[in-house]
């Protein structure tokens, strides 16, 4: 097992966390009592093969569900005691999400699909810089249907650090990207996370990410079955894909 | 059941809500077409199944003291085929229970009631034994009204002598199925009571032996109406026959041929809104559903389905939509016949009112409606058929928006993101747009359309009976009178006032055409009866002028400054040429105004009158008709407060039933097209919904964008649907116009008010139920799924 960081520099303390779902064949346990604790401006990525639990974790940090035991605690803040409003208010305030199948407002250009979230949000970014520091500036009043797949995913990436969030959470950002899409997003947003630190979770199927992370965490039958540090993070260039 | 099949049951079910909705419009098409042409249909077969067993006469004409030989000239004129002479005469009545005296109508029975004309139905009791002067039947709506009971002794005054007798039996005639009274032309049941007694007992009552006084006749099918009422007219002049009319304009059965006209009127009115509405909803519906369901289609082509195959499922899903509506409006307008039938069965009051089914307005309405549903889908399985499977299959791109007239109108900041999203949808659908707009405005002109009826009607009142009339009770004498009479009047109990009128038949002919009205003489200084013109100002009389109705003027295309030729159907029956110097503006009725003195040197027999107009005490009214029982010149009474009360409980009786229906299928409308419109745009945005709410987006806000694009088109959509309403309620007035009363186009701030409080009740519920949606959008799904 990797180090644990010391309590001041926690972003996430995960203790015993457990989501088992109802289905008609009986209870399925997505996560058995998982414990992980989490460094401010840390990049984990989350490996694993489908339902092996990983997305159910982001999912609970993100604030979009909740556990069935177990607590998750964001610094001061107990995240599994968090009533709908108080959740909603901390993915406002200190989430960004990036989704694999980018989920752009196709009505907005990009400026304004980055300016739908600074205008809620305390101290943002200007949309302009944010689409600057994933190099589209050159795309601002461009449609999502105007764009190519990795410039729409590179506009989520905007989007979710334009709030200049806490936390950035990551569900197969390059799931539907080729390979060299794929990398010039991934150079998009391990530059940015860098530049406001953010701690960051990817979650993928691609082994490849690993080499990016500070700790990669491997995850089987809805438990944590690895965590391992890396000694030198790669640039997403160096990647073998 | 094929796989396909099973698809289609399952997307109906996932759908329902909105099959629903859709199928609820058509419903409402076809359920009115059955309702109000089954219901027209059992009324015109009661009515004529009524008007054959009674052998309702086709012409009717009345005179003095007739000697029966003339009746067998009336039959030998061509065309006659049975001819009906009686004698019937006026008087007043005093009823227990009732305040104002009746006007009371005494009719002889035929000797042989087999070869009789009219004939009467007995309802209850019996009928009179013929060799006996102390029995008649009475009309039953009389008896209903004024809640007289068999057996009951009633002594009307007529000619002067009383006339006693034992009501045996309640009757219903085809000539009094409604009684309008002659100053309304509005039923009023208590107090126009009809009897009929044997001939022995009336001509000993009338003081009239071996004549006759009304007759009626029956024409052979090759008959030429007017040339026989010209006939008619020709034979009786000399007994002082008044003018002769055909059934048309027999009160009775004009009453019921304009209610009948109402009827047709909505029938033909209503279905086609909703028809049409539905088709466009349908359209918006299976567009969306193959937008959804491109990936599906493609799938079936590429497994080798023809183009057709692969369309057929959303050809059948319009179908069902429209066979459920056609079905469940098949069944309601069914229902709502029958239960129709029970309000009107008191209302038309005939023998037997059974409820019909229109079969071929049920198949008409159900073809139009699945042909609607289909035309309706046409769009929406042309593209799927075009679908090629390699394209179908891939990821949908992004729809292509691009920056709108409104983006040029509002740069840089000025609107949020949401708004813009909003602004923007629109403007990218701008077909789904306009088709919603015209629905919302449909439903708001249908609702405000239909309101008027009850102001117009409120207007007319006040014109007819506080502005133009002003008299609070008024009387009628049998004959015309020396003014004496008035002044004896003007000294009865509680009389405040009293003014002399003349009043007589007459033809009026202008420019080729000819009319039957009244000749109404009102003294020069009268201020109880004046004409007002348009604008409610009272009109002067100028000497010999007359003044004509602007609806009878139009007739005649006369106007102020021409001649018309005027013949009074009375006395000697005088005619001359007489100046038009103003229209009068009269709602109800028509007529043509005279100085009272120019009408007396006309008719050339002395400063007479036939009825005096009263201002009453109301507290002495009782004592007043007490005295004027006693006083048999006057034959008729009427005060104005129950003339009102009948208006009023006549014309919202029948005008009720059509409003209640046409608020609730606006409302209907409404509802269905808001709940579609929201439906779709929750399925085309529960994911950008869902990534908003991910990214920390409250619930309401995302609701904003949800329901915004419905509250911008339903805003459209009201200016519009005002604009609507009142062109519609100009077709509705009309329509609904009819010889007695002309409703003038009334919309009031209630009106405005009641619609509008309707309309945006139905949008508001219709975003209620699809915006509940936006709180209940799993957040996790969305985040894995693709368009």
């Amino acid at each position: 097992m990797a180090s644990v960081p010391p309590p001041g520099e926690r972003a996430f303390s995960i203790r015993s966390l457990t989501k088992a779902y109802a289905t008609g064949g009986g209870l399925v346990h997505a996560l058995r009592g998982v414990d992980l604790d989490i460094a401010r401006g840390e990049m984990l990525v989350l490996l694993g093969p489908s339902g092996s639990g990983k997305s159910t974790l982001l999912n609970i940090l993100g604030g979009l569900d909740r556990a069935s035991a177990g607590s998750v605690r964001y610094g001061e803040r107990e995240l599994t005691a968090e009533p709908e409003r108080g959740l909603t208010a901390y993915r406002r305030a200190s989430v960004g999400f990036i989704f694999q199948f980018f989920n752009l407002v196709p009505s907005l250009t990009a400026r304004e699909n980055v300016a739908l979230i600074t205008e809620v949000s305390r101290d943002p970014m200007t949309p302009e810089d944010a689409l600057a520091r994933v190099g589209l500036s050159d795309r601002l009043d461009h449609f999502p249907a105007q764009l190519s797949g990795g410039q729409q995913q590179r506009v989520a990436v905007a989007r979710a650090i334009a709030t200049r969030p806490e936390v950035l959470l990551c569900d197969e950002p390059t799931g539907s990207l080729d390979s060299e899409s794929g990398v010039q997003v991934l150079e998009a947003l391990v530059d940015v996370t860098r530049e406001v630190g953010a701690t960051t979770m990817i979650v993928s199927h691609n082994a490849a990410l690993a080499s990016l992370a500070d700790r990669v965490i491997r995850f089987r039958d809805g438990a944590i079955t690895e965590i391992a540090a890396n000694s030198v993070r790669r640039r997403p260039a160096e990647m073998v894909w | 059941m094929r796989a396909l099949d099973r698809k289609l049951l399952r997307d109906l079910w996932r759908m329902r809500w909105q099959v629903a909705a859709i199928s609820l419009l058509i419903a409402c098409g076809v359920a009115v077409a059955v309702m109000a042409y089954s219901s027209y249909e059992a009324l015109v077969a009661a009515q004529t199944r009524f008007y054959r067993e009674t052998r309702f006469a086709d012409v009717f004409a009345s005179a003095r003291r007739t000697p029966l030989s003339i009746a067998a000239r009336l039959g030998r004129i061509d065309g006659v085929a049975a001819v009906d002479a009686r004698i019937m005469e006026t008087g007043l009545m005093r009823v227990p229970g009732l305040t104002r005296p009746a006007t009371a109508h005494v009719i002889s029975l035929p000797a042989d009631e087999r070869f009789a004309l009219n004939r009467v139905l007995l309802a209850r009791g019996r009928m009179p034994d013929p060799i006996r002067t102390d029995e008649a039947v009475a009309l039953k709506t009389f008896m209903d009204a004024a809640g007289v009971r068999l057996g009951d002794r009633l002594s009307p005054v007529i000619a002067g002598r009383t006339f006693s007798f034992r009501v045996v039996g309640a009757v219903l005639s085809p000539e009094y199925v409604f009684t309008p009274s002659p100053e309304s032309f509005m039923p009023d049941d208590a107090h126009q009571a009809v009897f009929w007694a044997p001939q022995p007992a009336v001509e000993r009552a009338a003081g009239l032996h071996g004549g006759f006084n009304v007759v009626s006749l029956d024409l052979a099918a090759r008959a030429s109406t007017p040339a026989v009422l010209a006939a008619v007219d020709r034979i009786l002049a000399p007994y002082g026959g008044r003018i002769a009319y055909a059934r048309i304009d027999q009160p009775s059965h004009a009453f019921l041929n304009a209610e009948l006209k109402e009827l047709s009127t909505s029938a033909t009115i209503l279905p086609p809104v909703f028809l049409i509405v539905a088709a466009a909803l349908v359209h918006l519906a299976m567009g969306r559903m193959v937008d959804a369901e491109r990936e599906q289609i493609g799938l079936l082509k590429a497994f080798g389905y023809g183009d057709l195959t692969a369309a057929t499922p959303y050809l059948r899903f319009a179908s069902v939509i429209g066979l459920i509506g056609a079905i469940g409006g098949g069944l309601a307008g069914a229902w709502l016949a029958v239960a129709v039938m029970g309000l009107y069965r008191p209302y038309f009051r005939f023998p037997t009112l059974e409820p019909a089914f229109h079969w071929g307005a049920f198949l008409g309405a159900s073809a139009a409606a699945t042909t609607a549903a289909l035309a309706g889908s046409a769009f929406a399985v042309r593209r799927a058929m075009r679908l090629s499977p390699a394209l179908a299959m891939q990821p949908t791109q992004p729809a292509a928006y691009r920056i709108g007239l409104l983006d040029q109108l509002v740069p840089g900041r000025t609107i949020d993101q949401a708004t813009r999203m909003i602004v923007r949808n629109l403007e990218r659908f701008p077909l789904r747009a306009g088709l919603t707009v015209a629905g919302l405005a449909a439903s708001l002109a249908l609702l405000l359309g239909t309101q008027f009826v009850f102001s117009s009607f409120d207007f007319v009142i006040d014109h007819a009976y506080y502005r133009a009339q002003r008299w609070s009770d008024a009387v009628g004498f049998a004959e015309a009178r020396s003014t004496r009479a008035v002044a004896e009047v003007a000294r009865l109990p509680g009389v405040f006032a009293a003014e002399p009128m003349r009043t007589a038949a007459a033809r009026i002919k202008a420019s080729g055409q000819e009319a039957r009205t009244r000749l109404i003489g009102l003294d020069a200084n009268a201020d109880l009866n004046r004409p007002l013109n348009a604008q409610g100002r009272v009109i002067a009389f100028q000497g010999r002028g007359v003044i004509v109705s602007r609806v009878l003027a139009a007739k005649l295309r006369l106007k102020p400054g021409d001649l018309a030729n005027i013949e009074v159907v009375e006395g000697r029956q005088p005619q001359a040429l007489l100046p038009v110097t103003a229209l009068a503006e009269d709602y109800s009725g028509d007529a043509i105004y005279i100085d009272r003195s120019e009408f007396n040197r006309l008719m050339a027999d002395g400063d007479l009158a036939n009825g005096a107009q009263l201002l009453m005490r109301p507290e002495q009214r009782p004592a007043f008709y007490q005295a004027i029982e006693r006083i048999p010149q006057i034959a008729a009474a009427s005060s104005r407060d129950d003339t009102v009360a009948s208006w009023r409980k006549v014309l919202i009786e029948a005008f009720r039933v059509n409003m209640t229906f046409y608020v609730g299928f606006a409302g209907a409308i409404a509802f269905g097209v808001a709940f579609n419109t929201c439906r779709i745009a929750l399925s085309e945005r529960a994911r950008d919904l869902a990534t908003l709410q991910v990214l920390g987006f409250e619930r309401r806000e995302c609701a904003y964008i949800l329901l915004g694009e419905l509250l911008v088109l339903a805003a459209i959509a009201a200016p519009l649907g005002l604009l609507g309403g009142n062109a519609l309620a100009r077709g509705l007035v009309a329509a609904y116009s009819r010889e007695e009363l002309r409703l003038p186009l009334i919309l009031s701030s209630q009106s405005y008010g009641v619609s509008l409080c309707a309309y945006a009740g139905a949008v508001s519920l219709a975003a209620v139920l699809v915006g509940r949606r936006v709180w209940r959008l799993d957040l996790v799904a969305v985040l894995k799924t693709r368009e």
